[in-house]
């Protein structure tokens, strides 16, 4: 074993903050029969430099009677506890439980308290790190569960439970929920994954198309074959929400009279306006363009979006919502900010990044700019251009103006920019297209100036780029700079970013918010700026950056403002609602088949020959196909079960948890979060267990494989009152089938008052396994279950 | 971590032993196992190493009055305990073989061999507790000792014999 130090303690105080102290680094052992395994395996990537004992604490071990309860001490073994006439006169089920666990070696080592906390057996989880490294699965907060397209015969029947979030949904920047939404669109349930949805984003419709979906390349399914075509399924929604928009789209229930004011009508400010003028408040959006959606509108093409949908979702927002629309208004110029603000209670910045950036190129006002060129194609879908049209740029904007070009009909579209093919900030996708459209691409070659002859654009010089970014990856190209090459060309654009351009801001309140980089300077996550009243976020914030990123700053804006105009409706409520949900949807599901498929279903998409400059490139999957590929979602969550055999019988008795800090009910602790450990705070221990009599037999049964040292497969703890073969009540609670001890209300009111017969013993099992979700190798342990109920029942009526 | 030369001391086969839990020449380290302690320090090599995780019985010695998996306890926290290895059992002068002991040997209780010292200290151990036990508590506490060779048989038939003869010598 790995070295690590030992701490003796006198009491479990001294324990409590040596282990806080420890930050981490310290563990606390009390019999250690489970603690040693996991560090002898290596099985945790952090390994304490410490462990504090418990095992000296004088007065640890006790089985007593307190108040009418029955009270153990943490430190009392499970052999005490199986062999205790008190613990067996208070609570039979217990005795066996304690009985039944492992075999007298351990048992004689093993404590109470430790039982209820330890890790769980899953044999991916336990994979030790010697034999070419440890796994790390979705509980040691790795991305996924290995179980979910494996070997998972002793794993959950009722779904995984999760902590934390996905992968998938970390790498989205608006968070969305994305396994979520999912498993809704699984359950052909569109309008509650809608629902999921719209607490993220509201436009679900536009980010489908002009996102670049860094979820999929942390989709877990790539392990296996294709990732989940999030984009696609999303679009499908996206579809649904429109055609439904009266339901998603509507003004708020009660206005609260207060006034917001959003600067700029693109993807972030519009989101903005969502979510405030839902909350209540009276919206009006400002932009300088003839019509709302900004980016959306005028710097995507319409082939990647059309723009009905900008046109159908901005109609929604004004007329359905009564969302206030300023248009041909340039801010700064028009109206000033102080008049904006002299009529609303809080205004929003979301103005991105429009301006053209001067790299100070010889020629420079020869060339075009990217941005100018797609709005004007844009708006007027034509635009006067040369036949040879060379495009400067690796991004995503860059690819747009070339496949514009190409779409135009320009005879050559060349694309030079400073990246390597694999270094390009354009997602590959983009690039495929560009290339198969014709664009050639001249990768690591940096801009000389502009070849000229007569205020004619002839070509580009170009230096071949050595480098694009320092050691410390921040962008500082490297040139040789005698090693150049002549680009033919009569037409040049410069794609090579944007500017953020805060004039508008009027000398006073630039002074006050404007940064030094020439941005906004608004907290990250609430949007507020130093400026009371003023709010900002996306491109404007940060500089260029995606859609998505200025969806999610709008978001959290409007979060907060509508905290700061109604500070009385904190948000208390909304976390209520939010545990209420979870308790709802504790465990995840997923398609059993579906996760098997490599093959992602795919959109239709024209060929090549026949895209347009108008034409959508790619059709929307239906709705049934869309539910296939949601079926391809593996729902990553961990599918282990609850190994310990003493805390189904606590749950089941309604025992009494004490820890260094407070009491807690058995089913709190053990049953609404993954782990104990999720709930204890650091340093926090199991001190006693406090059970109260319990009425009726109770009994704890449990299958295995093996009779002795085996976990549960199925365990059963059972509590009965029945009279002349009538069940009074009951409390059945399984063990060994869902991440933490499972509860059976159900068959308890199906059973209560019914006469005992192998018919309502049958029932009662069919009942128990009504939510059951095999996975493909463990459904033999559903026949498990009812078979245990049937026996339990049964045996009652003796 | 905190500095210490934590001093413990335990009785092993009825010798008081003291060790210095450390990292010096010599000292105990914090993350050593009994078994390790008893086997490497002590040479008394019965107990056998086999599965490390409690699980096959291989290393089993008695802590105060329980037959424990030497493997999953840790030295640092045995103080004051007292430990009894299958070397305790015999006879510290003449070396002679506990009955217990005996009986396995004379009824060839054993194939290999590599588990029976965690057997016979598991049977002792309930022995103790419980002089009269019935096959079934008998199985029950041999229940952690896995025999791969299928000596089972033998060990409880040779068990139940053994306390049978005890009785009748009793009376």
């Amino acid at each position: 074993m790995k070295k690590f130090d030992h701490i003796k303690v006198r009491s479990y105080e001294e324990a409590s903050r040596v282990v806080r102290e420890g930050n981490g680094a310290v563990e606390p052992i009390a019999g250690g029969t489970d603690l040693l395994g996991t560090l002898k395996d290596r099985l945790l990537p952090d390994y304490p430099e410490a462990v504090v004992s418990l095992k000296g604490i004088a007065g640890s071990r006790y089985i007593e009677e307190k108040d009418g309860m029955l009270a153990i001490g943490a430190g009392t073994t499970l052999k005490q506890i199986a062999e205790s006439p008190l613990v067996k006169d208070y609570c039979q089920a217990l005795s066996e439980a304690a009985c039944s666990v492992a075999s007298p070696l351990i048992r004689s080592t093993a404590t109470i308290g430790g039982n209820v906390c330890q890790d769980v057996r899953c044999w991916y989880y336990r994979y030790p790190d010697s034999i070419g490294g440890r796994l790390e699965c979705k509980r040691k907060g790795g991305d996924t569960c290995y179980a979910i397209a494996g070997e998972n015969r002793y794993h959950s029947i009722f779904g995984g439970m999760c902590t934390g979030g996905s992968s998938c949904q970390h790498a989205c920047p608006a968070g969305t929920d994305i396994p979520g939404y999912m498993a809704k669109i699984r359950e052909n349930d569109w309008a509650g994954a809608a629902d999921i949805f719209f607490k993220y984003n509201p436009m679900p419709m536009m980010t489908s198309r002009v996102c670049p979906h860094g979820c999929t390349q942390h989709c877990n399914q790539s392990v296996y074959g294709e990732s989940v075509n999030i984009p696609a399924v999303e679009r499908t929604l996206g579809d649904y929400i429109l055609k439904h928009k009266e339901e998603y789209y509507k003004a708020p229930h009660k206005e609260t009279g207060k006034k917001c004011a959003i600067i700029g009508a693109g993807p972030g400010g519009l989101t903005a306006a969502f979510y405030l003028r839902s909350a209540g408040h009276q919206v009006t959006v400002y932009d300088s363009h003839e019509k709302p959606g900004g980016v959306l509108r005028y710097g995507i093409p319409h082939y990647r979006l059309p723009k009905t949908i900008v046109d159908e979702f901005c109609q929604a927002l004004e007329t359905l919502m009564g969302i206030r629309f300023v248009m041909n208004t340039t801010v700064g110029r028009d109206v000033t900010v102080e008049q904006i603000k002299a009529d609303n209670d809080a205004v929003y910045f979301g103005t991105g990044a429009w301006s053209q950036p001067v790299l100070g190129l010889e020629g420079e006002n020869l060339t075009e700019f990217g941005l100018n060129f797609l709005e004007e194609v844009n708006t007027y879908l034509k635009k006067a251009m040369g036949e040879n049209v060379l495009v400067c740029g690796g991004g995503n904007v860059a690819m747009d103006v070339a496949l514009t070009a190409c779409r135009l009909g320009a005879k050559s579209v060349k694309l030079v920019c400073l990246e390597q093919r694999g270094e390009m900030p354009a997602s590959e996708e983009e690039i495929q297209m560009a290339l198969e459209e014709g664009v050639e691409l001249y990768n690591g070659w940096g801009l000389g100036k502009v070849l000229e002859s007569e205020g004619k654009v002839k070509g580009l010089l170009a230096k071949r780029c050595l480098s694009v970014r320092d050691e410390n990856g921040r962008f500082a190209p490297k040139y040789h700079e005698e090693d150049t090459m002549e680009l033919a060309s009569d037409f040049i654009i410069l794609a090579t970013g944007q500017k953020v351009e805060l004039s508008f801001l009027g000398d006073h309140l630039s002074s006050q918010i404007k940064t030094s980089r020439g941005l906004i300077d608004a907290d990250a996550q609430s949007g507020r700026t130093r400026a009371q009243g003023y709010y900002a976020g996306g491109d404007a914030v940060t500089g260029p950056d995606l859609a998505i990123r200025a969806i999610a700053a709008g978001r959290n804006a409007a979060r907060t403002m509508n905290l700061d105009l109604r500070p009385e409706n904190g948000g208390e409520q909304q976390s209520a609602e939010g545990a209420e949900e979870l308790a709802k949807e504790r465990f995840t599901t997923f398609n059993v088949e579906g996760v098997e498929r490599t093959k992602a279903v795919r959109p239709g998409e024209l060929p090549a020959s026949e895209r347009s400059l108008t034409g959508e490139d790619r059709s929307s999957l239906d709705q049934e196909q869309a539910k296939q590929e949601a079926c391809r979602c593996l729902h990553c969550a961990c599918y282990a079960v609850n190994p310990s055999d003493i805390t189904p019988v606590l749950v089941m008795e309604g025992a009494r948890i004490v820890t260094t800090e407070r009491t807690l009910s058995a089913k709190e602790l053990f049953t609404s979060k993954l782990t104990v450990q999720d709930i204890l705070h650091r340093g926090e221990l199991v001190t006693e267990i406090r059970i109260p009599r319990a009425s009726g037999e109770t009994h704890y049964d449990k299958r295995r494989v093996r009779n002795a040292i085996d976990f549960a497969i199925v365990s059963l703890a059972s509590a009965f009152e029945a009279e002349d073969a009538v069940v009074k009540s009951c409390r059945l609670v399984l063990g060994g089938v869902a991440p933490v001890p499972y509860e059976l209300p159900e068959v308890e009111a199906y059973l209560r008052g019914k006469e005992i017969t192998p018919e309502t013993a049958a029932q009662a099992g069919e009942i128990a396994m009504k939510h059951a979700f095999a996975m493909s190798g463990n459904e033999y342990k559903i026949f498990m279950c009812k078979d245990a109920i049937y026996n339990r029942v049964m045996e009652a009526g003796r | 971590m905190k500095e210490h030369l934590e001093q413990i001391c335990m009785t092993v086969n009825g010798v008081p032993r003291k060790f210095v839990i450390g990292d010096g020449v010599g000292c105990v380290s914090p993350s050593e196992t009994l078994l390790d302690t008893i086997r490497d320090r002590l040479g008394l090599t019965a107990a056998k190493r086999s599965c490390e995780h409690g699980a096959c019985g291989c290393c089993t010695v008695i802590v105060d009055g329980d037959a424990v998996a030497s493997c999953m306890v840790l030295t640092a926290d045995c103080d004051g305990s007292s430990v009894t290895t299958l070397e305790g059992l015999c006879d510290p002068v003449t070396g002679e073989l506990s009955p217990l002991q005996k009986a396995f040997a004379d009824n060839s209780a054993f194939q290999c061999g590599f588990c029976t010292p965690g057997i016979i200290m598991s049977t002792k151990a309930l022995l103790d507790q419980n002089p009269n036990p019935t096959e079934k508590e008998l199985t029950e506490a041999l229940s952690g000792n896995y025999c791969r060779c299928i000596s089972h048989y033998q060990v409880i038939r040779t068990v139940m014999g053994f306390i049978n003869e005890m009785k009748r010598k009793e009376a």
